[in-house]
């Protein structure tokens, strides 16, 4: 073991306890601060409004560019989350970025379920909701083609459209941390384990899986991480930096929302119980959606920290899928930074725009 | 400067950073047994169905005080977002026939940007 005392240099130490008194009371005052103000004011890309229906929303991003290209983007956001994390604030704004990179840019969003939508199922999901979106994303750009992005089970439902509607109109599929594998979900797997997760009784007793329950299944794979995270707030409260990316991600993070009671049924029986999608017996509402007959050229960008869907869970998606020009790329970081963190600006949106441009033309 | 080694503010945050990590590995390894599933589903399915009485008993109380329950507002919060919606869908009608209104022939994104563009050549500067 080291000596402490020997190695520790004593000419620095009044100059230590100087900038730690001046961080305490840099904490104490934006302490202050951070209680009484709110964070910054988050997806203030201007768009508009293109379809509401519900607990939908599809949005179409005001172009910045002076060109752009042919094939617009249709992003279809994981349905426990809101797809601001896709637009935080400007310079951390994946969608500012395709913007500013010459892409149209439209977005599926989701606003919490309401009671009378608990019967919402799969396949309003998959055979209603996108290609009613891709329908008014093909009439508003006047172009027949879309390439579709989705995030996380946005992926999940991307990849179910595409295999069902494998004759078009989607000329390009780019999924983010997508899982097929969901027996490699192992704590999700545990947490739903079929000999004790009676989930007809929940849906049957409260329609639509609440918010709480869905936040509460996510801490609980990183449990420790909450409090050490307020711990690292207040070692970094005099960081306005610092400060501000920890609102960001945690009014993201606990912006979570409730599952249509259904929809989460048909989630846990079929790919969660029975990994339907990994074993090729997925069908929704009758139709067989086999992930082989995808053929469209796909980009699958997976977080190699991901806790919330680990590689092994999505690893298998570019060997099943029936496209010849396919590319997984793996990237430094966890499940959200991938798309939305610093990790992001300067690895994932750069490759996607270099895979993306020269497929959208 | 002190040696990182023996900065207090770098001891602190690694063994924060440590501690976080044991615990989430030792948790997570506790929680991947069928008796934690089965005990968490025990504990949940009772909450769920403690939770459902709850409501119910709450809201023959509020009609009782002659008080809105919380069905009631979330009904008139749906109605309003049935409004904002609509609204939304005439404003986007709008857009669409005033963009329509500026193209020489009727059509598309006449007030938006062509769609000519071409990928950068290799080693272009984007």
């Amino acid at each position: 073991m080291n000596a402490p005392a020997a190695a520790l240099d004593l000419a620095s130490i009044p100059e230590r306890i100087q900038s730690e008194v001046q961080r305490a009371i840099q904490r104490s005052i934006k302490g202050v601060e951070y209680i009484s103000s709110s964070g910054p004011a988050l997806g203030s890309t201007p768009k508009d409004v293109l379809l509401s229906r519900g607990t939908l929303n599809l949005y179409h991003y005001r172009p910045i560019a002076d060109e752009i290209y042919r094939v617009p983007i249709l992003i279809v956001m994981a349905t426990t989350n809101r797809g601001y994390i896709l637009d935080m604030v400007p310079g951390q704004s994946f969608i500012e970025f395709l913007l500013k990179r010459g892409y149209d840019v439209y977005m599926m969003d989701w606003t919490a379920p309401k009671p009378e939508e608990k019967s919402l199922r799969m396949e309003d999901y998959v055979l209603d909701f996108i290609p009613d979106c891709v329908r008014r994303v093909q009439q508003d750009s006047g172009e027949t083609d879309v390439t579709v992005i989705g995030y996380c089970f946005g992926g999940v439902l991307s990849l179910l459209y595409g295999s069902i509607f494998n004759d078009g109109p989607m000329k390009n599929l780019i999924c983010f941390t997508t899982p097929i594998d969901f027996r490699e979900m192992k704590l999700f797997s545990n947490f739903s384990d079929r000999r004790y997760f009676d989930v007809d009784r929940l849906v049957d007793s409260i329609g639509n899986v609440p918010p709480e329950m869905i936040l509460s299944s996510f801490e609980m794979l990183r449990p420790a991480s909450r409090a050490v995270s307020q711990v690292n707030l207040w070692e970094n409260i005099w960081n306005d930096e610092y400060v501000k990316a920890y609102r960001m991600m945690d009014r993201w993070g606990t912006d979570t929302l409730p599952l249509a009671g259904e929809y989460f049924r048909a989630i846990t029986k079929d790919l969660m119980w029975d990994n339907k999608l990994y074993n090729d017996t997925m069908t929704v509402g009758g139709r067989a959606a086999n992930i082989a007959d995808i053929k469209v050229p796909i980009l699958h960008a997976v977080a190699e920290h991901d806790h919330i869907v680990p590689y092994d869970a999505a690893k298998h998606l570019i060997a099943k899928v029936g496209s010849s020009d396919k590319e997984e790329v793996v990237l430094k970081g966890g499940h959200v930074s991938v798309v939305a963190g610093a990790n992001a600006i300067k690895r994932l949106w750069p490759k996607l725009d270099n895979w993306l441009g020269k497929r959208s033309t | 400067m002190a040696d990182k080694g023996n900065d207090p503010a770098v001891i602190w945050q690694t063994m924060i950073g440590e501690m976080e990590k044991g615990f989430n590995s030792f948790a997570n390894q506790a929680m991947a047994s069928p008796e934690f599933s089965k005990v968490m589903n025990q504990v949940g399915g009772v909450s769920a169905g403690a939770q459902k009485q709850l409501g119910e008993l709450m809201e023959k109380y509020l009609v009782s005080m002659n008080l809105p329950s919380r069905a009631q507002m979330v009904g008139m919060a749906e109605r309003i977002q049935g409004i904002e919606g609509q609204l939304n869908e005439i404003k986007a009608m709008l857009h669409q026939i005033h963009h329509n209104s500026l193209a020489p022939e009727g059509g598309y994104g006449a007030a938006r940007p062509p769609r000519t563009k071409r990928p950068p050549s290799e080693g272009e500067q984007k």
